[in-house]
């Protein structure tokens, strides 16, 4: 009989077809749907880790979603069936965007993908997404944290005025504000006022998933 | 193959340090090396804050033209810093860039049409961003060369980034590319075709290697401009390889004499 173990290591090795199997059997052969769900949970962390000890790339991060996408399809309305529906409850809410004039969305899907996988509610605006329209969309969804993504230095200024339109509506102590891309550091962090800066996407999830704990 | 020396970028980290600080020796040496490694252009990018960078643009093109006679690709998307480096530059400079988002041709295209600069193009508009089909962006192509030529520009001031996006989020991300080269080489002869290559490599391991072979590809379907690194003797070594390759090297001669003058090859110290 095939074993949780075998799934998470078929898929922390990128054995795309052996997954897919190894899910049908198990779940064929009565293991909780849950039980399978978690065992994704357990592989994407690992490969998480793998990605920060640049012994995975970006697409071993996106292969991995595809893995885990496809195999929600079979696993999500089984939890559904089961009474109570056993939907393993979010951490917590995160509106995530790529600031006004700029357009890079590479950076910011893969954040998006791995949050929504590691078990965040994640709401994605696009690209080129005007301050007021965040704002607006974070206390719509009753956000706790918003994701601000930018490759271009020309994001700082759009960046900052998030975080003032957020204090002036009186929300900067509710929610928390993190920036991501490849020119974000300390001095721009300091500058656009945001809780932390990353130019990983891992670190990203780490970080939110910390501050939701 | 026009080379557009690409370290003079204040989003690099000592560079904005130098502008800051007004290292003027400091920006020097990274002209004067460029230009000794056969730079064509220097891009000039100060990469700071819109009050800022007018200031920052003017004392770098200042600086620079002190320690060189290139000419310079003015970098940026802000019309004030544009404006302030137009005023001050020696040769006809390259505007980096144009695109399709309204901003840009409002502002920036303006400026190239008024100083009859060379212009960088690039494939993306505010309406789909990077399109992700070679057609969508020749669309684009089509039309900002149609308004730069209508502006009085001639075909071979501008310069066609059909953009490169990386190969780590889409496997024929790199054929798109070659596929936008092709056509843009077909469609304007005369033009220059440029791109950012290193954006290939992005998310992978070994980026050098990625950005070598790409750039050896993108010279067979018509690339002849790149923003790089002129000091980075692997990629140059790559570079008049495959243009020597694809013909446009009579005689072998650039790449011999580059060769001879240790400027590619091993290193010899």
């Amino acid at each position: 009989m095939a074993d949780l173990k075998e799934l998470v290591s078929a898929v922390v090795e990128m054995r795309e077809d052996e997954a897919m199997a190894l899910t049908k059997k198990l779940l064929a052969d009565g293991t909780p749907p849950l039980a399978v769900f978690d065992a994704y949970q357990a592989a994407l962390e690992e490969i998480g880790k793998r990605f920060e000890q640049q012994l995975y790339f970006i697409p071993e991060l996106i292969m991995s979603g595809e893995m885990m996408k496809a195999a929600s399809e079979i696993i999500k309305p089984l939890l559904a069936d089961q009474s109570g529906g056993q939907g393993k409850q979010r951490l917590g809410k995160v509106v995530i965007a790529t600031v006004e004039g700029d357009i890079h969305d590479i950076g910011k899907n893969i954040v998006a993908m791995m949050m929504d996988l590691g078990g965040l509610e994640v709401r994605d605006l696009g690209v080129d997404v005007p301050a007021d329209r965040i704002i607006a969309e974070a206390k719509d969804f009753g956000a706790d944290i918003i994701g601000l993504s930018g490759l271009l230095t020309l994001a700082f200024d759009p960046m900052k005025q998030v975080v003032e339109k957020l204090q002036a509506e009186g929300l900067r102590d509710k929610i928390k504000v993190i920036i991501g891309g490849g020119q974000m550091d300390e001095q721009v962090c300091k500058y656009v006022g945001a809780d932390a800066f990353v130019t990983d996407a891992v670190a990203g999830v780490n970080y939110c998933k910390g501050w939701l704990a | 193959m026009i080379i557009i020396g690409e370290k003079i970028n204040g989003t690099r980290k000592a560079v904005a340090q130098a502008i800051r600080e007004r290292d003027a020796a400091f920006i020097k040496e990274l002209a004067q090396s460029q230009a000794q490694a056969g730079s064509h252009y220097l891009d000039v990018n100060a990469g700071t804050s819109p009050e800022r960078e007018p200031d920052d643009m003017a004392w770098l093109v200042e600086t620079i033209q002190e320690a060189c006679e290139l000419p310079l690709c003015l970098d940026s998307a802000n019309p004030k810093a544009l404006k302030a480096g137009l005023a001050l530059v020696n040769k006809t400079p390259i505007i980096n860039s144009v695109s399709g988002e309204q901003p840009r041709i409002d502002g920036v295209l303006p400026l190239a049409l008024e100083h009859k600069t060379g212009l960088i193009l690039l494939a993306l508009d505010d309406k789909v961003g990077i399109p992700a089909t070679s057609e969508g962006r020749l669309e684009i192509v089509h039309r900002l060369v149609g308004l730069a030529k209508d502006g009085g520009l001639a075909e071979d001031q501008l310069h066609v980034d059909p953009l490169v996006t990386a190969i780590s989020t889409g496997t024929n991300n790199g054929l798109i590319t070659f596929d936008a080269i092709a056509k843009t080489r077909q469609a304007y002869p005369a033009a220059h075709i440029t791109c950012g290559l290193s954006n290939i490599s992005f998310g992978m391991p070994l980026r050098p290697l990625i950005n070598q072979t790409f750039l050896g590809m993108c010279i067979m379907h018509g690339l002849d401009s790149a923003i790089v690194d002129p000091n980075d003797h692997q990629l140059l070594g790559v570079m008049l390889a495959a243009e020597m390759l694809v013909g446009k090297d009579k005689f072998c001669q650039n790449f011999s004499r580059a060769y001879r003058s240790g400027r590619i090859g091993p290193k010899t110290n």
